[in-house]
């Protein structure tokens, strides 16, 4: 006959997962608490600063009461133009990767480039720009220098984005359309990329958060005076972001109220943020729902 | 390899002659010769792994859109060779169509789904499209559970509703030939009889190939079967004759449930 | 061993016991028909009760191995013909009743010779030769049971004809002709019974229906 077995589970075993439980419990509450604290330090300085005026106003040089009109309209003209510049390429290349190189040490290559490029440090890209850009291209500090070295910042990342979205549409939807006559062509745009574009949009709202955000990068390309005309569009005249206006102040100090001005600034920087962030959910979600309801139609 | 000796009266959809099949250096099939008649059901059998939906891929030359295969011999669709012939073989996967073992609808409109392929093929008039997905739903058996509905996601029906969704998307594009790919695997007993009556219906004018891993359901929809072992073809015979008299060891050992 | 193969082994089993049974029941027939001997003639109507309890299990076994193992090939045709080859030993046993009922009324004797003896150890013999073709496998054997019908008959139509000639000769006899005209019946009836399992034997085997043969030349399929 053979030994009966009997299962019994360990006192120890219940309690270890109850313990691991309360860790991890309390390991997210913790990272919840350390966030609200960081942005709540943040809003709390910049809350007084916060108004109308100093939203609107023109920055001053040497007085106190300036304000930062021009840097959002920086931070967000170069956010566009680098996302627009970075966003054809990023798509391309990984629609490129993930649907026409064939498999091999080709298409490894590429990946390694694109993510040593995604690794590089800001500041390693920074100085790339201003050598090339700026002082090769002699097209100095300006918005077109700062648009083009934030858009290699943005190029790996939304390749990356778009290649991994696409891998990860399921095989049986291509096939599906194989099946019925189509094309490689009529395929990506009718099946695959509609398919991916929940996880393409989630990558460039994060893209755009994270240029958003960028300042190593511009101050080497885009420099830290803004025109004194509003809005000024055009692409040769230097364009101090909200970053760099953050980092600028704190650390020339000729301004009188430098302190001030900053911590509305980093305010104005993290409330862009979180909306972006809250963007990105809503996106997403909207874009899944619409797929679920079937209005998703190409 | 043996075929069947019988008079048939209706003509010679697919002929297969001494094909071979091999991903890079590995042989996936060899040697099969066979002949696939219009309007009759064609049921391919046999254990995982013996090539059988390898084969019934050949057919589309679907497997080219994800790798580099290698086919020698024959396959011929109306007497024109599928992969020497000078057939274009997104052409040919529009006459040739597919049923996957796993419903996949796009994640769009029950109509949208439908409307997809005749729109690749520059369908683009409302009411022309309205008849074919109406007329395709219809040979799908799915119009009248889903007329009402057409607007709504095709991914919130159940998993026999899909499975027709994607028969009525194959018919839409008008096909000859109908390949079925384990198309009930997923499903439960009720929906595996509803496809199950619809490839009877939809013989009259289609030739149908399906592979099954359900030897029932071979016995049921099929009028030929053909028995497949290590990539190659066993046995094809009239169904009743493979599951009443089989000729050859292997395929009565199969079907009783005593290989290997 | 599966499930399947025991269960079918144990149909086969089944059968065996059933056919050991009918023999049996011709061999009781055989003796209480010569002796006369009203006892064993009882003993063969017990005898059929047993046969039809072996009908009842055998039908519902063979029902049930094609209802939860839908079989094919070589185990449809075994358990299909076992359908039929059940019946047809029930039959036998019904005919041997009827034999073992006349035993008292065909006596005294009025067949000279042993034509009667040899009619029944034939069909004993049909019958015994039929079983064990089906229960070895062998289809040669059930050709020869098959053949072995016509010298069966032969002998049936040899005794009515000596019993037409002694009812006209002597008509006291009539009664005693009659009953031995429908006891040589059921004998001829049994031998046709052997002969239909032997048929069953060689679809079994062969996959081809053995009966009416004649059909065959202009088959429609």
């Amino acid at each position: 006959m053979t030994p009966v077995l009997t299962f019994r589970r360990s006192r120890t075993s219940k309690f270890v997962d109850r313990l691991m439980r309360g860790v991890l419990w309390g390991l997210a509450i913790l990272f919840v608490l350390v966030l609200v604290v960081f942005v709540g330090a943040i809003l709390k300085q910049g809350w007084p600063v916060l108004n109308l005026g100093f939203l609107t106003k023109m920055p001053e040089t040497l007085d106190a009461g300036g304000g930062i009109k021009p840097q959002i309209f920086n931070s967000l003209y170069l956010v566009v133009l680098s996302l627009g510049l970075s966003l054809p390429v990023g798509l391309g290349a990984g629609v490129y990767m993930a649907e026409y190189a064939g498999k091999g040490r080709m298409l490894n290559f590429l990946r390694l480039c694109i993510e040593t490029l995604a690794a590089t440090p800001s500041i390693v890209l920074a100085l790339f720009g201003m050598i090339v850009f700026v002082q090769a291209m002699g097209w100095s500090f300006s918005i077109r220098s700062g648009a083009l070295t934030l858009a290699l910042l943005n190029i790996p990342v939304i390749t990356r984005v778009t290649e991994v979205s696409l891998l990860a549409v399921p095989r049986e939807l291509k096939e599906a359309s194989y099946g019925l006559g189509a094309t490689k062509l009529q395929t990506i745009l009718k099946v695959t990329l509609p398919y991916a574009a929940t996880g393409i949009l989630t990558g460039l709202v994060l893209t755009a958060g994270r240029a958003f955000g960028e300042s190593a990068i511009l101050v080497f390309t885009a420099g830290t005076n803004a025109s004194a005309h509003f809005p000024d569009f055009r692409l040769t005249v230097p364009g101090e972001t909200l970053s760099v206006h953050l980092w600028y102040v704190t650390s020339d100090g000729t301004l009188p109220d430098a302190r001030e001005i900053a911590a509305g600034t980093a305010a104005v920087v993290i409330l862009v943020l979180l909306t972006l962030n809250l963007l990105v959910r809503l996106v997403d979600r909207a874009i899944r729902r619409r797929t679920r309801s079937g209005l998703f139609s190409t | 390899m043996l075929t069947p000796t019988l008079p048939e009266t209706k003509p010679i959809k697919l002929s297969v002659r001494n094909m071979a099949f091999s991903y890079g250096t590995k042989k996936v099939l060899d040697g099969l010769s066979m002949d696939i008649h219009a309007e009759r059901v064609t049921a391919i059998i046999g254990p995982s792994g013996c090539g059988k939906s390898t084969f019934l891929k050949c057919f589309n030359r679907i497997h080219e859109v994800s790798s580099t295969v290698n086919v020698s011999g024959d396959m011929l669709i109306d007497g024109v060779d599928i992969y020497r012939g000078g057939i274009d073989e997104v052409d040919l996967r529009r006459r040739v169509g597919m049923v996957f073992q796993k419903p996949n609808p796009f994640p769009k409109s029950i109509y949208e789904n439908v409307a997809f392929g005749p729109r690749l093929f520059g369908v683009t008039d409302r009411s022309s499209l309205d008849g074919i997905v109406e007329d395709a739903l219809r040979k799908a058996a799915l119009w009248d559970e889903v007329k009402d509905r057409l607007k709504e996601s095709a991914t919130g029906m159940s998993g026999g509703q899909q499975q027709r969704l994607c028969i009525a998307r194959a018919l839409a594009v008008n096909p000859e030939v109908l390949l079925m790919d384990e198309p009930c695997s997923a499903l439960d007993p009720i929906a595996t009889a509803k496809i199950e009556d619809l490839i009877t219906d939809l013989k009259e004018n289609l030739t149908i190939v399906i592979v099954t891993h359900n030897m029932q359901q071979a016995a049921r929809v099929s009028d030929y079967t053909a028995f497949f072992w290590l990539g190659r073809l066993v046995e094809m015979d009239l169904t009743e004759r493979i599951f009443t008299t089989p000729r050859v060891q292997m395929t009565e050992d199969y079907i009783t449930g005593r290989f290997g | 061993m599966r499930l399947f193969d025991t269960e079918l082994k144990a149909l086969r089993e089944g059968i065996m016991a059933m056919a050991g049974v009918a023999e049996e029941m011709i061999e009781l027939t055989i003796q209480a028909l010569a002796e006369p001997s009203p006892a064993k003639a009882e003993q063969v109507n017990l005898l059929d009760r047993r046969m039809d309890e072996w009908e009842l299990r055998l039908d519902q076994q063979c029902i049930d191995l094609l209802a939860l193992h839908a079989p094919a090939a070589s185990d449809l045709r075994r358990i299909a013909s076992s359908l039929k080859i059940i019946p047809e030993l029930e039959r036998i046993g019904d005919h041997c009743c009827n034999i073992a009922r006349r035993v008292a009324m065909v006596h005294p004797p009025i067949l000279a010779g042993n034509d009667l003896e040899q009619l029944g150890t034939e069909t004993r013999g049909m019958v015994r030769r039929a079983v064990d073709a089906f229960v070895g496998n062998d289809a040669a054997l059930a050709h020869a049971v098959i053949l072995s019908d016509d010298s069966v008959d032969a002998l049936y139509g040899k005794i009515y004809r000596d019993l037409l000639r002694i009812m006209l000769a002597d008509p006291l006899c009539i009664e005693r002709a009659s009953h031995l005209i429908l006891v040589i019946k059921n004998w001829e009836r049994i031998a046709d019974e052997a002969t239909n399992i032997a048929e069953e034997v060689l679809f079994i085997l062969e996959g081809h229906s053995a009966k009416h043969t004649y059909l065959h030349g202009d088959s429609v399929e």
